[in-house]
C-alpha cells in the first residue's frame, strides 16, 4: 500500500515527538508521531485506500484522504478500530448543514461535539457515564483530538491563522460522548434522528462548550424544566439556534418517574426558555432602544421544540445535566447525524 | 537506527479545482464587483471601498453582491454572475 505524505527523517522517538511541535502538526500537547506501518494498520482496519476521499471542504476546496485521516488520527492517540467512527463524524461535518469552514473559523470558538450512539459504544469502550465531558477514556479523548488534529493539518484551522476563536472553548482539544442509551426511557439519539435501534451513529454539532445544570432540590420533573430552560434563556448563548441538552441519569429518573416523554420535554423546555425582546435589547443582542409593547413580546431558544436534542448521559449520582447552545445563531450550522457502516 | 514519521498536513496546492483568475493591472473602464459577506457593517466597508477606488480609476460599472449569512459559502448563481460579469471583485467583512 503505497502512501502519498511526505516523510521526515527523525533519531528517534523523542527527537520524532519535538519535530512534530517544530513542525506545528500538534494541538499543543505532544502527539504520537505517524510511521507509514502505523497508518497502514489504520486504513487496514478501516477499508479505506490511501487515496479515498473522505471529506471536501467547500469553501477552500480542501480535500482530505483516508491516509491524512489515519495520520492524524495516529497522532491523537486513537486505535485502528475508531477509524469507522471519525470517518463517520468527518463525513458529517463536510454535510452543507454543517458548514464546516465557518463552524471551524469563527470568532465564536466552537468545537465540533460529537455523540456516539449504538452497540458500537460498547464494543470501542466510549464512556457514556461518570465525567462524560472529562478525562479517562482514550476512545472519547483521542477520537475528539482527532477530529481536532484534522481541522489544525488539513483544513488550515490554526488558532490565529484562519481559526480566528475570540476565546475558544476547552472542548476544542477533545469533545466526544456516548449516549448512557441503557438509562434512557426514551429512544435514544440516533432513533430521533431517524437511524434503526440497532444502527451505530455519530451526531456532530458545532457547540459552546457544556453549561451545567445544578438541581439538587428538585424532585419533580417540573422543577428540573425550570432549571434547564433557565439556563437555556441565558443572555450570554441566547439565539434561535439548536441545544443540545444533556440529561443527567437522576435528572433522567425524575422525569421517567413523573411520565414525561421525550416530546412533551422538548415542548415544556421551549416553551420556558424564553426571553423578551427588551431584555435582549437591554444585553445587547438586538440593537437599537427598547420600543413600547417590547417588555411582553417574547423570543424563544430555538425555532421550535424539535430544535432541542436530548441526550441521556453522566455518572449514577449527582443533579448536573448540562445545556449545549450551538455555534450558529441561526440556521446556518445544524446537528448531523451519520450511521457508522 | 533512525524513524520516519508522515506530514499529517494538507496544503494549499493540494485544493480541488481551484484556479487563480487572471489579473488586471489597472481598473480603468473595468468591471468592479463588490461581495458583501453578509456580517454587520461589512456594506459600509465595501462602500469605503468603493468611494476609494472610484477616486483612483474610472470605473465601468459596479455589480454588488450580499450572501445571505456570513457563515454560509456564496452561491453558486451569485459566484457565476461575479465571475462573467466583473474584471475583478472585492470582498469584505464586517464587525
Amino acid at each position: 500500500m503505497a502512501l502519498a505524505a511526505a516523510e521526515h527523517e527523525v533519531a528517534d522517538w523523542p527527537e520524532a515527538i519535538e519535530t512534530c511541535f517544530e513542525r506545528g502538526w500538534t494541538d499543543g500537547l505532544p502527539v504520537v508521531p505517524a510511521t507509514a506501518p502505523a497508518v497502514r494498520r489504520f486504513l487496514a482496519a478501516a477499508g479505506q485506500a490511501p487515496d479515498d476521499v473522505v471529506l471536501v471542504e467547500a469553501t477552500r476546496r480542501r480535500s482530505i484522504t483516508a491516509e491524512k485521516v489515519a495520520i492524524n488520527a495516529v497522532l491523537a492517540g486513537c486505535r485502528p478500530e475508531y477509524m469507522p467512527v471519525l470517518l463517520a463524524a468527518l463525513r458529517a461535518m463536510a454535510d452543507p448543514a454543517f458548514t464546516l469552514h465557518g463552524a471551524i473559523t469563527s470568532t465564536g470558538g466552537s468545537a465540533t461535539l460529537v455523540v456516539v450512539n449504538g452497540p458500537i459504544r460498547q464494543r470501542l469502550d466510549f464512556n457514556a457515564g461518570g465525567n462524560v465531558f472529562g478525562p479517562g477514556r482514550r476512545a472519547n479523548a483521542t477520537l475528539g483530538r482527532a477530529i481536532r488534529l484534522i481541522t489544525l493539518n488539513c483544513l488550515g484551522a490554526q488558532p490565529g491563522v484562519l481559526d480566528r476563536s475570540t476565546q475558544g472553548h476547552p472542548g476544542k482539544y477533545t469533545y466526544c460522548i456516548a449516549e448512557l442509551e441503557e438509562d434512557s426511557p426514551w429512544p435514544p439519539l440516533h432513533v430521533d434522528r431517524g437511524l434503526p435501534r440497532e444502527a451505530s451513529a455519530v451526531t456532530v454539532f458545532a457547540a459552546e462548550g457544556p453549561h451545567n445544570v445544578l438541581s439538587h432540590y428538585g424532585e419533580t420533573a417540573d422543577a428540573i424544566v425550570v432549571a434547564i430552560a433557565d439556563t437555556m434563556a441565558c443572555l450570554g448563548s441566547f439565539s434561535p439556534g439548536e441545544s443540545f441538552v444533556v440529561l443527567a441519569p437522576e435528572h433522567v429518573q425524575i422525569l421517567a418517574r413523573d411520565g414525561w416523554t421525550r416530546p412533551r420535554i422538548r415542548e415544556a423546555l421551549y416553551a420556558a426558555a424564553r426571553r423578551t425582546v427588551a431584555d435582549l435589547k437591554r444585553g445587547g443582542k438586538l440593537p437599537g432602544a427598547v420600543e413600547p409593547g417590547e417588555e411582553t413580546r417574547w423570543m424563544h431558544r430555538g425555532q421550535g421544540p424539535d430544535d432541542i436534542h436530548l441526550v441521556v448521559a453522566g455518572g449514577g449520582a449527582g443533579g448536573h445535566s448540562a445545556f449545549i447552545p450551538s455555534w450558529s445563531r441561526e440556521r446556518n450550522s445544524l446537528a448531523v447525524t451519520r450511521e457508522i457502516p | 537506527m533512525t524513524l520516519k514519521i508522515l506530514d499529517p498536513t494538507v496544503s494549499a496546492e493540494e485544493a480541488t479545482d481551484v484556479a487563480v483568475a487572471k489579473r488586471v493591472a489597472d481598473l480603468d473602464g473595468k468591471v468592479l464587483g463588490l461581495l458583501h459577506n453578509g456580517k454587520v457593517n461589512g456594506d459600509r466597508l465595501l462602500d469605503l471601498v468603493r468611494e476609494q477606488l472610484a477616486t483612483r480609476y474610472r470605473l465601468r460599472e459596479i455589480v454588488v453582491v450580499r450572501k445571505p449569512s456570513a457563515s454560509r459559502v456564496a452561491d453558486a448563481d451569485d459566484l457565476d454572475r461575479l465571475a462573467r460579469t466583473c474584471d475583478a471583485v472585492v470582498t469584505a467583512i464586517g464587525d
